[in-house]
């Protein structure tokens, strides 16, 4: 029993519990700027899916993480994909897309069972790393990823491609094609950034639409390309959300203006149908500051590099395969979401790990990291 | 294994690298750029606010109040204390419903012009100010207000300046009135939000020193929520954001006026009931003492504003009350020119004691014009013709002199252009147009021909001649005492005793046994004056007194016109014995 409290991972542990409770406290604080009760109530049911996430947390963290991904993640996976489509089927449509079904969000439950499913296959001890292999990991990642897309929900889906890639990067799933492959990836991104860039600034109507009848981007997406080339464009329409998320956190300064006292999340000038989700970090950096972001960047520092020391204490791929996919699906969800608040990236609807609200996303995060925790408490028993 | 030590190590610099990079793009939008952010903040999340100055008063040369702004109270509704969510519509009707439960409550009725729509676009356009409901209410039915307001959150009593003129139609030309207009600072740039627009003087004194008598407005800053209402509730307590005066208002000054009360109020008596006008003047200044217009109206006909129907009585009615005959009515000044034709005659070499038998009428060509009296006068000098008035001497000695030398006379007594007086508006006149024709300086020597003069420029006229040739320019407001005295426009240049062979005429108008302004004496003090009755053909005449006392230090000079008359002894001259009497007195018999 000592031995399992020495193994336990307590740094990321305590950060997740760090995160959660952080989280609890914003939303509170973004709801106090709300008229429905429900939205003022909203950190109570965040801390009551954070508890029932913690039993899932532990639950997960006392089973062996071999027999997890041996047992269910097959299963698991095709569950999730009978909901993406019944999301698609019978799903409420929310601000233009099919995401929720009944109480809960198929996309978010996806995230796991992929990465899981990648970790089963590719962690065998005998798996081969051969083109079809590739073939086969990409194919578990595009499934999903398409029936997301469908909903529509790019941001989703795209989250998906780093964590899935850098598990196969890891896995060194036939890198002869996968790096060039890779590469072409990144080169086509800049090229559809270029692409834009040339359409917006470009003062020859035609030359700007020969280059959007060949890009399969939608309008609103364009616009929000559009704003991340050029923020200063047009402030009061598709720049909107930008310039607020962007003076909410300046004006926050070095030590913000205090817990609850945020005028852009008071005034509504931060829009308030997203300051408790994809925005709470505004929230947080004006109200607390630099120095209260520093803190929870420092706060997902610890829990992704003490997730990464677990990953390298573990002595096989599948665990380590696991704890990698997780903690790359996180940092893009961090690294995405805040990015895209000070205008390092386009606007995407990803939300910040742990302290948005979004009772799927938080319960999934919790079994995630319950399995880390699994990986860290099980890595020396004998499979 | 597959997954080596370095590729957990290269991700570990990822994430490193990442969270590095987010933390010092952090610190230059929060520490290093902070004062750009705070600054884009307090732009976009407040409203100027104009907080107007109170308007000066307009006081007469006792220190009565002629105008003033007085606490208007108002019942006013916060419109976000009634925001719905959703479509501004959902909170126009709340606004609409609350405004209605209110009234029965309180037994008021809705004002009418307070629709939907009017609240919609009130929500739209300024929606931080509050919405005016009911206006100017008085101490019973604000006791009814306070005694439920508790249970009508949202609505309170708001105090706001309105002009009120004490003293009604009093001097009512002289003041003018104001309307509600934008202030001169306001461009569609900066375009302050306003509870009402502030008092801006339209017509007469308030509208010539309505820089003056208006002040400056200050400007508050006040916060604002994105959709443009004063923050509420927990916004309110929690936010470091709150009002802020970017610039005080200053009040605006008192107008201190040269009009004397009481003179003024004598004036009006004798205008009662005629159209007509009449002016007083100090001749030893300029000063205005009385001017006074008849029709008049009342300025309070126009506080807050005049309704289309009553502006619409008062600019169509034939009498036209809105007009200030004093400085605006254009007349033809008859006899009381002639005095300035007998100084003109000097000018020409005439000499005064040359007689001209007066056979009733004079004749040039196919043109006759008569004298008053039909049967002649017999032979007349110039001082006999001034004291009775004779038409046909001095259309002789128009013709003699010809036009030149008559209207070089009239324009330095300042006639054919505006005196300078500080009040608006005031015309000119002229002295002559086209075309020409043999007998105009005949027909102008005797005040008719072309000429058309103001009662004002009568009025200087007078006192020019009162105190021997010295031109003021007429002024109301009061010149402070430290002041110099004012020094006179121009100085006639005709020799001192023309000038007391003038005077001396115009006494024996008024005190002469054959004098046509007999009715103007029986003072304490000597006076002199001149008649004029104006044909207007068609039977018609405009009547006209010019007098000035005491005779050898005069200190009032009066101009009086009425309309329609006999003739100026018979109908100007009582009244203005009235107005004389007041300040000097009835001769004791």
């Amino acid at each position: 029993m000592l031995k399992k409290l020495l193994q336990f991972n307590w740094f990321t542990f305590l950060s997740v519990l760090a995160l959660a409770a952080i989280g609890v406290v914003f939303i509170k604080s973004a709801g106090e700027a709300r008229m429905a009760t429900s939205l003022q109530d909203a950190w109570r049911l965040h801390a009551a899916t954070a508890l029932f996430g913690l039993i899932l947390y532990f639950t997960l963290s006392f089973l062996d993480y071999r027999k997890i991904l041996d047992l269910s993640s097959t299963p698991y996976y095709l569950i999730a994909m009978i909901l993406l489509v019944a999301v698609l089927a019978f799903g409420d449509k929310v601000y233009g897309g099919k995401r929720w079904l009944w109480f809960f969000q198929p996309s978010e439950i996806a995230k796991l069972a992929v990465i899981l499913m990648v970790a089963k296959v590719f962690g065998r001890s005998r798996s081969t790393n051969t083109f079809r292999d590739l073939l086969y990991g990409l194919g578990l990642l595009a499934l999903p990823a398409f029936l997301i897309l469908a909903e529509p929900d790019l941001g989703t889906a795209l989250v998906l491609v780093p964590a899935i890639l850098v598990m196969l990067l890891c896995a060194r799933v036939c890198l002869r094609v996968l790096i060039p492959v890779l590469a072409a990836c990144m080169l086509a991104a800049v090229a559809v950034l270029a692409a834009v860039h040339v359409a917006e600034t470009t003062n020859n109507l035609q030359t700007k639409e020969t280059i959007y009848r060949y890009l399969p981007l939608k309008e609103h997406q364009r616009a929000r390309l559009r704003t991340f080339l050029n923020p200063e464009a047009d402030p009061y329409g598709g720049g909107w959300n930008l310039r607020q998320a962007k003076i909410s956190i300046g004006s926050g300064s070095l030590t913000g203006k205090g817990i609850g006292k945020g005028e852009q999340k008071f005034l509504g000038y931060l829009p308030p149908s997203v300051s408790m989700n994809d925005f709470i970090f505004c929230v947080l950096a004006e109200e607390t500051g630099f120095v209260g972001a520093s803190v929870v960047l420092s706060l997902f520092g610890v829990l992704l590099l003490s997730g990464l020391w677990t990953a390298l204490r573990c002595p096989d791929d599948r665990g380590r395969l696991t704890v990698i996919g997780i903690l790359t699906l996180v940092f893009v969800h961090v690294y995405v979401n805040i990015a895209m608040s000070i205008g390092l990236m386009p606007i995407t609807g990803l939300p910040l790990p742990f302290i948005s609200a979004g009772k799927t996303f938080l319960v999934i995060l919790l079994a995630a990291f319950g399995i880390i925790q699994s990986v860290s408490l099980h890595r020396e028993e004998e499979s | 294994m597959k997954v080596s030590f370095w590729s957990i190590l290269a991700l570990a610099a990822l994430f490193t690298l990442g969270l590095a990079e987010l933390a010092m793009e952090l610190h230059h939008v929060q520490v290093v750029d902070v004062a750009a952010f705070k600054a884009d903040l307090a732009q976009q999340a407040t409203r100027r606010m104009r907080k107007p100055g109170i308007r000066g008063r307009i006081l007469d040369a006792k220190g009565g109040v002629l105008a003033e702004s007085r606490a208007r109270r108002d019942i006013v509704c916060d419109l976000s204390a009634f925001l719905k969510n959703g479509r501004l519509a959902n909170t126009a009707t709340a606004v609409d419903d609350a405004i209605t439960h209110l009234a029965e409550a309180l037994g008021f009725d809705r004002p009418a012009s307070l629709t939907t729509d009017r609240i919609t676009r009130h929500l739209r356009t300024q929606s931080a100010v509050p919405l005016c409901v009911w206006r100017d209410l008085d101490e019973t039915a604000l006791a009814r207000f306070e005694e439920r307001a508790a249970s009508f959150p949202g609505f309170s009593v708001e105090a706001h300046a309105e002009r009120i003129y004490p003293r009604g139609t009093f001097a009512a030309h002289l003041i003018g009135y104001t309307g509600r207009d934008r202030g001169a600072e306001d461009t569609d740039d900066i375009r302050m939000l306003a509870y009402e627009l502030e008092m801006k003087g339209r017509a007469g004194l308030e509208a010539f020193y309505d820089d003056y008598l208006a002040g400056v407005a200050g400007a508050v800053r006040i916060p604002v929520d994105a959709r443009g209402f004063k923050p509420r509730g927990a916004a309110r307590d929690n936010i470091a954001l709150g009002e802020m005066e970017e610039r005080a208002a200053q009040d605006g000054l008192d107008l201190e006026l040269t009009i004397d009360p009481d003179l003024q109020s004598v004036v009006e008596k004798q205008l009662d009931g005629v159209r007509g006008a009449c002016v007083v003047l100090d001749p030893r200044n300029g000063a205005v003492l009385a001017l006074a217009s008849a029709p008049t109206f009342n300025p309070n006909d126009f506080v807050p504003f005049v309704s289309a129907k009553r502006y619409r009585e008062l600019s169509e009615d034939p009498d036209h009350p809105l007009l200030n005959r004093a400085t605006a009515g254009l007349y033809a000044p008859g006899s009381t020119f002639k005095p300035v034709t007998a100084l003109a005659a000097f000018r020409a070499g005439i000499n005064p004691q040359d007689e001209y038998e007066c056979t009733g009428v004079y004749k040039l060509g196919d043109m006759r014009l008569h004298c008053w009296n039909r049967w002649g006068q017999g032979p007349m000098d110039l001082h006999h013709a001034l004291e009775q008035s004779c038409n046909p001497y001095f259309a002789r000695i128009g013709y003699l002199m010809g036009t030149n030398t008559l209207f070089r006379t009239a324009r330095e007594f300042g006639f054919e252009a505006k005196t300078g007086i500080d009040y608006a508006p005031e015309r000119s006149g002229s002295l002559v147009s086209p075309p020409f024709y043999p007998g105009l300086a005949c027909q102008s020597a005797i005040g008719q021909g072309r000429l058309q003069v103001t009662p004002l420029q009568m009025a200087v006229e007078c006192a020019a001649l009162a105190n021997g040739g010295k031109v003021f320019t007429p002024f109301l407001k009061k010149r402070a005492a430290e002041l110099p005295p004012p020094e006179p426009m121009r100085t006639i240049s005709c020799k001192p005793d023309e000038f007391e062979y003038v005077r001396n005429g115009m006494r024996a108008v008024v005190e002469g046994a054959k004098g046509t302004g007999k009715a103007i004496g029986g003072l304490k003090v000597s006076s002199a004056g001149k008649t004029g009755t104006a044909q207007l053909g068609g039977g018609e005449k405009d009547t006209w007194i010019i007098a000035f006392a005491p005779y050898e230090n005069p200190t009032v000079a009066v101009a009086m016109i009425v309309e329609r008359g006999d003739s100026g002894g018979k109908t100007v001259a009582p009244r203005v014995h009235a107005i004389l009497a007041s300040l000097f007195g009835e001769k004791e018999e």
